[in-house]
C-alpha cells in the first residue's frame, strides 16, 4: 500500500507533535517556579507560600516552588518572568502593578506579554482614620473633605491607591491632599499619629490594626458589604459612586504557555481556593479568598486596566517624554 | 509581671533557647562578613520559619538581630572593612587601635560596649515600651525632617581634617541619594533607563564597595609596594594582647556607654530614624568629649586614631538600637526599621500581626520576643568573647596575598548576595575605584554614608510636610504644633555654631596668652 503525500505529511506531522503532546498532557514533570518580584515577607511573598503549601499536597510528580526576584519596584521580576521560557514552569506572582509599571515607568515588558492563568484574592481599597479621628461615619468625612482638601496618605504616587484617590475626586467630588509614602507602616504611622487626616488601604494591610482598635474602618470598596466586615459600608452605599475599586492577586504565564499547562495550573488553584485550611488561613492574614479562572482572571484584569487607563490619562501620571 | 514570667516560660524551653544560640552564633557569622547582614539573614530565614515553629523561627531572628553589629565590627577592627553598615565607624578608630599592637582591646571595647548599648535596649522595651511609643507616634513628616537635619548637622563632628574634604563627601552622599524614583512625582530619576535603579543605587554593594573593595585596593597597592622594596610584606594586625576589659577601662567607658545607650535608644523607637543616625549622633557627641578630657595626653591617640571611645560610641548606639526598634513594632504595629519590619513577615507567615492584639490574641508569643532581646544580649557577652579569636583568626589572620583575594570573593558575593544579580557586583567594583580614588584625594568615606541614607529621609519628609502645611515653611519651628520639631532644629543649629564657637574661643584664649607672653 502506498500512502500519498497527504498523509505520509500527516503521519510525520503527527510523529512530530505527539511529544509536544505528551509534554503538555504530562505537564508538569519539573518543579514550577513561582517568582515573587518582591523580597520575603510582605503580603504577596507570604500568600504565595501559602499557596506553594497547599499547592503541593495536590501535586504528585512535582513541586511548586517560590523564588524571589526583587528590585525596581517589582519591574525586575516582572521583566524576568515575562522573558522566561513559555513552558509553564515560570509562572509569575501578577499583582495589579503589571497593568499600570508598562504605562507608568519605562519598563521592558508589556502587559500583553502574559497570560492571565488565575486569580486567588481580590482585596478591595478601604477609607481608614486613626482611632481618635474626628470622622466618625463616612458621612462626616465626605463632608469636610468637600470644604476643603483632606490630607490622606496613600503607599505612593501613581499605585493603585493613588489612583483610587482620584478617582473618589471625580466620582464623589471630594478633594484630597496627597502624603505619599514607601509602605504601609509608615501610612500607619501617620494615620495613627494623626499627621494626616485619611488613608487609603488595602483591606489586607489594616484589617489586623482595625481589629485591634488603632484605626477605624469607615467605607469599603466591595460590591456589597463584606462577612468580615458587616459593619462598615460600602463606597457605593457611601454615596461615593464607585461600585468597586480591588487590587488583585494572580499568577501569570509568559505569552505563548501551552493551553495544557495553563489548564493544568489554573485548575490547581481553584483547587487549593477550595480547601478550607487554605481560606481560614489566608483570612488570618486579613486576605479574601476569591478565585477565577483564566477567563474570569483575564476579564478582571482588562476592567482593571481599563478604569486605571482612564485615571492615568485624566490625571497625567505618566512621564513625560 | 505575669506577662514577663509567660515570656520566660516560653524562652526557657531548651529548643527554644538552643534556636536563640543558634542565631547569636549566625548573627557573628553573617554580620562578620562583609555585604551579609541581619537583613539578607532574614530573608533566608522567612521562608524558612513556614516549617518551624513560630517561637523557634522568632527565637532564631532575635538572636541573629542582636548579634549581627558585633559581627560587623570584627572585620571593621582586623582590616578595617565594616562587616556591617553598623559599624562603619567603629571601622576608623578600631582598626587603627589594632594597627598600633591592641587588637585584642578594640574588639573587647566592641563587645562590651554592644552588650551595654543591647541590655539598655533590651529593658527599655522590657519596661517603658507603652510610654515611649507614644512618644514615637508623634514624630510625623515635620519632626522627621528636622530630625534628618540634625543628623545631618552630627557630620560636621567627622570632619576632623579638612571642612571641605568632608563636605565633598557628603554632597557626593546627597547627589547619590537622589538617583532612583522620586516619592514626590512617583517617577523615575537619574536611572539611565536601569530598572534595578529604581529603587536608587542598592546600598549594600555601595558600602562593600566603598569599604570592602576600597580595602582590597589598598591592600593589593601596599603588598605591591612591599614586594617592589624587596621587604617581607608585613603582616595585619593580630590579637596579641587580652580581650578582657580592665577596671580602669570600664569605668573610663562608662559615661560614653550611657550617652551613646541613650541616644540609641530613643532613634531606636523612632520609626524610620535608622540605626546609622543614632550611631554617627553618638560618635560626634563623644566627640567632643574625647578631645576635652584626653585628646593630647600622654598616651592617647587623636581622635580618629585609635580612640577606644571611638569604638564605644558606634558600637553601644547600634545595639542599643535593635531593641527600641521593636517598641513601635510590638506597641503599635509600626516597624521601626527595615529589619524589625522583617519580623512582621516572620509573624505573618504564622497568621499572626504584630500590635496590640499580638498581646491579646498571643501573650506567649508577643512577651517570649520581649525578653529573648534581654536573654540574647546577656548570652552574646560570653559567645562573642569566646568566639571572637576564632572568627577574626580564621580568615584574617592570612597572609595579605591571600587575604587580597579572599576579602574580594566575600564582598563580592555579599554583594552579589543582595538581590542575586549582577548589577549588584558592578556597583560594588564601581564603588570601589570611587571610594579609592577620593581617598587617595583625602575625602573621607563616613559623611558621605550618612548624606546617603539621610538624603532620602530628608527630602521625603521636606515633600510631606509642606505638602501638609499648604507650602508653609514656618511649621518646623512652630512653638506649639511642632514643640519637638523646633528643640531639634535649634540642636541642629547648635551643633553646626558649636565647632564656629569653639574655634573663635580657642583663637582668643591665644591671642591673650600670647600677648601675656609678651
Amino acid at each position: 500500500m502506498r500512502m500519498n503525500w497527504l498523509s505520509k505529511s500527516l503521519v510525520a506531522a503527527g510523529l512530530a507533535l505527539a511529544p509536544a503532546a505528551a509534554l503538555a498532557a504530562d505537564f508538569p514533570t519539573k518543579d514550577v517556579r513561582i517568582v515573587v518580584p518582591f523580597k520575603p515577607g510582605g503580603g504577596v511573598d507570604a500568600s504565595s507560600r501559602i499557596l506553594a503549601e497547599y499547592g503541593n499536597k495536590h501535586m504528585t510528580k512535582a513541586k511548586l516552588e517560590v523564588e524571589n526576584r526583587a528590585g525596581g519596584d517589582g519591574v525586575v521580576g516582572q521583566t524576568f518572568a515575562a522573558k522566561a521560557k513559555a513552558d509553564g514552569y515560570t509562572v509569575l506572582a501578577m499583582t495589579s502593578s503589571v497593568v499600570t509599571n508598562p504605562i507608568l515607568k519605562q519598563t521592558g515588558y508589556k502587559l500583553e506579554d502574559f497570560r492571565p492563568v488565575a486569580l486567588y484574592n481580590t482585596d478591595p481599597e478601604v477609607i481608614a482614620v486613626g482611632a481618635d479621628s474626628p470622622f466618625k461615619t463616612i458621612g462626616d468625612l465626605v463632608a469636610a473633605s468637600k470644604q476643603r482638601p483632606l490630607t490622606t496618605t496613600i503607599a505612593g504616587i501613581a499605585t493603585s491607591h493613588h489612583m483610587a484617590g482620584l478617582a473618589l475626586e471625580d466620582a464623589a467630588g471630594m478633594k484630597f491632599t496627597y502624603v505619599p509614602t514607601t509602605g504601609f507602616g509608615a501610612q500607619l504611622q501617620a494615620v495613627m499619629g494623626g499627621h494626616v487626616e485619611l488613608g487609603l488601604f488595602p483591606l489586607g494591610e489594616i484589617k489586623k490594626h482595625a481589629d485591634a482598635g488603632t484605626v477605624r474602618i469607615l467605607s469599603v470598596a466591595a460590591d456589597s458589604r463584606l462577612d468580615i466586615l458587616p459593619e462598615v459600608p460600602t463606597w457605593q452605599e457611601s454615596g461615593l459612586a464607585i461600585k468597586r475599586w480591588t487590587t488583585f492577586r494572580g499568577w501569570a504565564v509568559p505569552k505563548g504557555t501551552p493551553d495544557a499547562a495553563v489548564k493544568y495550573l489554573s485548575d490547581l488553584l481553584g483547587k487549593i481556593s477550595a480547601d478550607p485550611a487554605y481560606i481560614k488561613q489566608m483570612n488570618d492574614y486579613g486576605f479574601l479568598v476569591a478565585y477565577k479562572d483564566a477567563a474570569g482572571f483575564t476579564e478582571e484584569v482588562n476592567d482593571y486596566a481599563e478604569v486605571t487607563a482612564r485615571v492615568i490619562a485624566k490625571h497625567g501620571l505618566t512621564e513625560k517624554p | 509581671m505575669t506577662e514577663i514570667a509567660l515570656g520566660f516560660a516560653t524562652l526557657l524551653d531548651p529548643a527554644v533557647l538552643g534556636f536563640l544560640m543558634i542565631g547569636i552564633l549566625a548573627g557573628l557569622i553573617v554580620g562578620s562578613i562583609p555585604g551579609l547582614n541581619d537583613n539578607i539573614a532574614f530573608a533566608i530565614f522567612i521562608p524558612l520559619s513556614f516549617s518551624l515553629s513560630s517561637t523557634y523561627a522568632l527565637a532564631l531572628m532575635v538572636g541573629l538581630y542582636c548579634s549581627c553589629a558585633v559581627g560587623g565590627s570584627i572585620p571593621a577592627i582586623m582590616v578595617k572593612v565594616p562587616g556591617t553598615a553598623s559599624s562603619v565607624l567603629t571601622a576608623i578608630d578600631g582598626h587603627a587601635m589594632a594597627r598600633s599592637g591592641k587588637a585584642g582591646q578594640a574588639l573587647g571595647i566592641a563587645i562590651t560596649s554592644s552588650v551595654f548599648g543591647g541590655v539598655s535596649s533590651a529593658l527599655v522595651l522590657l519596661l517603658f515600651a507603652p510610654p515611649m511609643a507614644a512618644f514615637a507616634l508623634r514624630f510625623g513628616y515635620v519632626e522627621n525632617f528636622s530630625l534628618g537635619l540634625l543628623g545631618m548637622a552630627s557630620v560636621l563632628g567627622l570632619l576632623g581634617g579638612s571642612m571641605i574634604k568632608g563636605l565633598i563627601s557628603a554632597v557626593l552622599g546627597l547627589l547619590v541619594a537622589t538617583v532612583g524614583f522620586s516619592q514626590q512625582t512617583g517617577l523615575p530619576r537619574f536611572t539611565l533607563g536601569i530598572d534595578s535603579l529604581y529603587e536608587g543605587v542598592p546600598f549594600v554593594p555601595l558600602l562593600v564597595g566603598l569599604f570592602g573593595v576600597t580595602a582590597v585596593l589598598d591592600l593589593a597597592e601596599e603588598l605591591i609596594r612591599d614586594r617592589r622594596k624587596g621587604a617581607t610584606p608585613r603582616q595585619m594586625p593580630r590579637i596579641t594582647d587580652s580581650l578582657m576589659l580592665d577596671w580602669r577601662m570600664t569605668k573610663r567607658l562608662l559615661p560614653t556607654w550611657l550617652q551613646c545607650s541613650a541616644i540609641g535608644n530613643v532613634i531606636g523607637i523612632i520609626p524610620g530614624a535608622g540605626m546609622l543616625m543614632a550611631i554617627y549622633m553618638g560618635y560626634e557627641r563623644i566627640s567632643h568629649r574625647y578631645k576635652r578630657l584626653f585628646a593630647g595626653k600622654p598616651g592617647e591617640p587623636e581622635w580618629g586614631e585609635g580612640a577606644p571611645e571611638g569604638i564605644a560610641a558606634p558600637e553601644a548606639a547600634n545595639n542599643a538600637v535593635v531593641a527600641s526598634s521593636m517598641v513601635p513594632l510590638l506597641s503599635l504595629g509600626i516597624p521601626g526599621n527595615s529589619v524589625s519590619a522583617l519580623f512582621i513577615g516572620a509573624l505573618m507567615i504564622q497568621g499572626m500581626v504584630p500590635g496590640p492584639l499580638l498581646f491579646i490574641d498571643h501573650p506567649d508569643i508577643a512577651w517570649m520576643i520581649i525578653v529573648a532581646f534581654l536573654v540574647a544580649n546577656v548570652l552574646m557577652w560570653p559567645v562573642s568573647y569566646a568566639l571572637v579569636r576564632t572568627i577574626s583568626g580564621l580568615v584574617f589572620r592570612m597572609p595579605k596575598a591571600v587575604l587580597v583575594p579572599t576579602i574580594s570573593l566575600l564582598c563580592l558575593t555579599g554583594a552579589y548576595s543582595d538581590e542575586n544579580s549582577m548589577f549588584s557586583i558592578g556597583v560594588a567594583l564601581a564603588a570601589g575605584v570611587v571610594g579609592y580614588v577620593t581617598r587617595r584625594l583625602g575625602i573621607p568615606h563616613a559623611p558621605l554614608i550618612l548624606a546617603l541614607v539621610l538624603g532620602r529621609t530628608i527630602e521625603d519628609n521636606l515633600g510631606n510636610a509642606l505638602a501638609i502645611s499648604g507650602g508653609d515653611w514656618t511649621i518646623f519651628v512652630d512653638p506649639v504644633g511642632h514643640p519637638i520639631s523646633l528643640a531639634l532644629i535649634l540642636g541642629a543649629a547648635a551643633f553646626m555654631l558649636a565647632p564656629l564657637a569653639a574655634e573663635t574661643r580657642n583663637r582668643y584664649r591665644r591671642r591673650a596668652t600670647l600677648k601675656m607672653e609678651a
